[in-house]
């Protein structure tokens, strides 16, 4: 759409929000920024073989933000009201009263891409139209287990109209959809109870709710049961990890990923923040944090900054390479920013956030890895994980996995977290599967804001973690 | 502060819906202020000012229902959306269990919002500059005493005042306000050893009422906590006896709050289905609801639904005494409804061996480390989880070792597993040192042969 659409949608005109950013700088901030969204948001709950419960929301406004030097002023108004904007960059223009120190923001380079062509709106669809998807996966998960006592399907979308508009003239419009669909069921089996979920979440249209998606979600639920009715907790303690491919890329994540995020290395905060240029992995590992995977939930065609997505690596042949930068951080390292500027929503000011952070494939077969552990764990299945920026140490929490002896995967294991230390994990790496798999769950980061982000990673074998286990 | 016309508003909105074909409406109007200031390094390193409104809508159309919100006011612009809200609400499921709580069930004496005195006057008095003065009274970054053992790396520190005011009212006329300003302080101290190892550490504190605040020490207490974990060592994986700190002992208690939630129960995902009336957990443990204390925080008259709280015993003596049964799960469920989930919880004081009953003892750390002798004191969790349909847990866990009552020296990367009824059976102590900032009102914990993994 061209821009015309999104000043229209935002009742501005390029007139008006030049004034609001020349009211933003009248204090002497170095720079202005603008952040316009409009998110419809629209949800869908079945339960007990209904859906019982559904709804849509609307979110709009303006975010402004005045930087001077490294410091931020941020307020923001919920309507797009020539009187509020400029009551909102009077409020964050106040950050640079006083200040002397100053910093110089360049412009940026602008690519024109679309990572995520949406066929069918989801603001065009409305319920009825995709109530039968919400039946027809709950129907194919029932069918595939006669353990099954509930099925909950849930399906989401939003899609956000961005318009930026800063101080160095740099006019940026996106428009961003994002559909997931999750489906949870428990299962009972003498006794016991167990449940599993799975889900799938894209940048996509309503293209997404097709059956394919239904044939991928109601295998995934069920698969891995019996063992999971099996499962036990491992004798806990240190051991070798095989990180199977997919869901592993939370160790990249909470291990990495975060620690590289540029804002804790300017204050200094960081394991890694005096690491620049120095090994941080084996010879032949690349970690990147990526942008442009078409589709993919933590993609942009911008950040919420305006800077072109790209593919940034952090990590190439073992090296640390690049951190994750915004604007203010690439200004203070005197780089260019990596297009990692993120927000929640235009009630937040953008911060350096990872996008689709993965491991590139190396040259082992994942077979040969798990053959050469005597004695250790593989995971393949995670929830939440958490770091400790300055520390560096890591957790994820392991949903299921199996013992690995003699280099065969043995009683399967569930529940149990992992803890490692970030700079020691990466030494730690043995080797690389030459089969990375991008995870396209619903995973969201929660530093300060949440965000959609995604991950990956072939199988690796990480020498030493700590496993939790009875004792 | 809502002002009459939002109120209008928010009323035309359950008039404007039912005139659409609602059966029944319910409407949530909120309305948020927040001023805040970072520091990094002792120099403001931020400033933010928010301030948001939006409505939420829940319709009740033909036997069905659904949820809506906005924060597009604008009297034309709010009932197209109504009208659409009605629309696809009739196109849901039909699920005759949703309705509205009986008229009879819900608060009636929730008029002004301040009722509950979580209101603090002072704020319309406060101004960018006294805020600032205060944030900037925090940094202790260029007045720390130096130390041998650390330098430090980085301070921030982060001041804020705001005030959230909400006004419910449903369609058979139950109208309630809400209203509570919030000061809150926050303090992240990061500091490297001699080995260039870091080490952060963090405190807060958070108040109703400017003047319970406590402001000054917040930094200085972050720093005490990153300087405290300096020289970690690993223990050995065994069981020890665990102490759990009242700053995050309620990450022991959500999960059986969570487990007794009717809507997780009638799902089949909560470990403590059929609990109701069962002794399951030791006779030294009692979870109090204390929803109607004025001035504390987490204090309300009415949840969600606008249902009236009351203060109630959630466990007695061990024995599981409520279920959180909104008025959806009773219909679903067959069973009375109660409240929608936990307001203010409180566990009570318990010490293993000693009647706290006929005396107002004071039970906190220092007590429990004697009582407890040797193990291991848990400050901090580190990611990890629990599982809802087992109990089932595994965190991770940071804190320091203790013999003879005293901490000797800190301990880190470390696990806790195992599964939380047993845990909670093993209990040896439950501290009343409450702080008096939290939510959760969860003092000190000990427990016994707790997993730990190293």
């Amino acid at each position: 759409m061209n821009k015309t659409y999104y000043l229209d949608l935002f009742n501005v005109s390029l007139q008006q929000i030049k004034t609001v950013t020349e009211t933003a700088l009248a204090h002497g901030g170095d720079y202005a920024d603008l952040y316009f969204e409009h998110t419809t948001f629209f949800n869908l709950l079945l339960k007990d073989g209904v859906v019982s419960s559904g709804g849509f929301h609307t979110d709009y406004g303006v975010g402004i933000r005045v930087l001077k030097g490294e410091k931020t002023g941020y307020a923001y108004a919920e309507n797009t009201e020539m009187h509020d904007m400029v009551q909102a960059a009077k409020a964050a223009s106040a950050i640079a009263t006083g200040m002397t120190s100053s910093r110089t923001y360049q412009p940026v380079e602008d690519r024109i891409s679309d990572f995520y062509p949406m066929q069918n709106n989801w603001r065009d669809m409305g319920a009825d139209a995709l109530l039968p998807f919400l039946k027809d996966l709950e129907k194919a998960v029932f069918e595939k287990d006669q353990r099954i006592v509930k099925v909950i399907v849930r399906l989401s979308n939003s899609v956000s109209d961005i318009m930026m508009y800063n101080s160095l003239d740099e006019l940026t419009c996106d428009t961003r959809p994002l559909g997931s669909v999750s489906v949870s069921a428990v299962f009972e089996q003498d006794g016991k109870t167990e449940n599993r979920s799975a889900a799938r979440s894209f940048r996509m249209g309503a293209e997404l709710t097709g059956p394919q998606l239904i044939q991928e979600l109601s295998e995934e639920v069920v698969r891995g049961i019996d063992d999971r009715f099996e499962a036990k907790r491992p004798k806990g303690g240190q051991m070798s990890v095989v990180m199977g491919a997919g869901a592993s890329g939370i160790l990249l994540h909470e291990a990495m990923g975060h620690a590289f995020e540029a804002d804790f290395n300017r204050k200094g905060q960081s394991i890694f923040s005096d690491r620049m240029g120095q090994q941080v992995c084996p010879k032949g590992v690349n970690v990147v944090d990526d942008g442009t995977v078409a589709f993919n939930r933590g993609s942009g065609n911008y950040d919420d900054e305006g800077v072109a997505g790209e593919k940034t690596y952090m990590v190439r042949d073992g090296i640390l390479e690049s951190y994750l930068h915004d604007r203010i951080s690439a200004s203070w390292y005197g780089v260019r920013p990596t297009g990692n500027g993120r927000r929640e929503n235009f009630r937040y000011n953008p911060i350096p956030r990872m996008r689709a952070t993965y491991m590139e494939s190396g040259d082992s077969n994942p077979a040969d890895i798990i053959s050469d552990v005597r004695q250790g764990i593989y995971v393949d299945e995670f929830s939440n994980g958490q770091v400790k920026i300055g520390e560096g140490d890591f957790t994820f929490f392991v949903k299921s996995g199996y013992l690995i002896e003699n280099g065969r995967l043995t009683m399967p294991v569930k529940d149990i977290n992992i803890i490692g230390n970030g700079p020691q994990a990466l030494a730690d790496i043995m080797a690389v599967g030459n089969d990375l798999k991008i995870d396209n769950g619903t995973w969201t980061c929660g530093k300060e804001q949440s965000v959609a982000v995604s991950c990956g990673m072939p199988t690796v074998l990480v020498k030493n973690l700590t496993v939790g286990g009875e004792q | 502060m809502i002002n009459e016309k939002e109120i209008r508003t928010a009323r035309h909105c359950i008039s404007y819906a039912m005139a659409s074909g609602a059966e029944a409406v319910r409407v949530s109007l909120s309305k948020s202020v927040m001023d805040g200031y970072t520091l990094l390094n002792g120099e403001l390193d931020k400033v933010t000012h928010s301030a948001d409104r939006s409505i939420y809508l829940y319709i009740f159309a033909d036997g069905r229902y659904g949820t809506f919100s906005t924060n597009r006011l604008e009297e034309k612009e709010l009932e197209e959306f109504i009208s659409k809200a009605v629309i696809m609400t009739r196109m849901l499921g039909e699920d005759p269990c949703r309705r509205l709580p009986e008229p009879e069930r819900t608060e009636r004496n929730a008029v002004t919002g301040r009722e509950l005195d979580l209101y603090d006057e002072t704020y319309e008095s406060s101004d960018a500059d006294k805020r600032l003065a205060k944030a900037l009274g925090m940094s202790i970054f260029s007045k720390a005493e130096t130390d041998e053992r650390y330098s430090i790396i980085s301070e921030e520190c982060e001041y804020s005042e705001s005030v959230d005011d909400n006004y419910l009212a449903d369609s058979q006329g139950f109208e309630g306000r809400h209203t509570e300003t919030m000061f809150y302080c926050f303090a992240e101290m990061t500091v490297k050893d001699c080995e260039g190892n870091k080490y952060s550490g963090f405190w807060w504190d958070a108040s109703q009422k400017a003047d319970g605040l406590s402001l000054s020490d917040c930094s200085a207490k972050a720093l005490e906590k990153a300087a405290g974990q300096i020289g970690p060592r690993k223990r050995r994986s065994g069981t020890y006896r665990m102490v759990v700190e009242n700053q995050v002992a309620s990450r022991l208690i959500a999960p059986i709050v969570s487990a007794l939630n009717a809507a997780s129960i009638q799902q089949k995902v909560s470990f403590l289905d059929g609990s109701l009336g069962k002794r399951i957990f030791p006779e030294g443990m009692t979870l109090m609801d204390l929803a109607r204390t004025p001035g504390k925080n987490g204090s309300r008259l009415f949840d969600t639904e606008g249902v009236a709280t009351k203060d109630t015993a959630i466990i007695e003596k061990g024995e599981v005494k409520e279920y959180f049964v909104s008025t959806y799960m009773s219909e679903k469920m067959g069973i009375a409804p109660t409240i929608e989930d936990i307001s203010r919880p409180c566990l009570m004081p318990y010490l293993k061996g000693e009647d706290l009953t006929a005396e107002e003892k004071e039970v906190s750390l220092p007590d429990i480390l004697r009582k407890c002798s040797n193990g291991i004191l848990v400050t901090g969790f580190n990611g990890g989880n629990c599982n809802p349909v087992t109990g089932d847990y595994s965190f991770g866990i940071e804190g320091f070792a203790f013999s003879k009552g005293k901490i000797t020296h800190p301990v880190r990367e470390m696990l806790i597993t195992g599964n939380l009824i047993d845990l909670w059976k093993s209990m040896i102590a439950a501290g009343n040192d409450y702080r008096p900032s939290a939510r959760w009102q969860i003092g000190t914990l000990a427990f016994e042969n707790v997993s730990f993994s190293a």
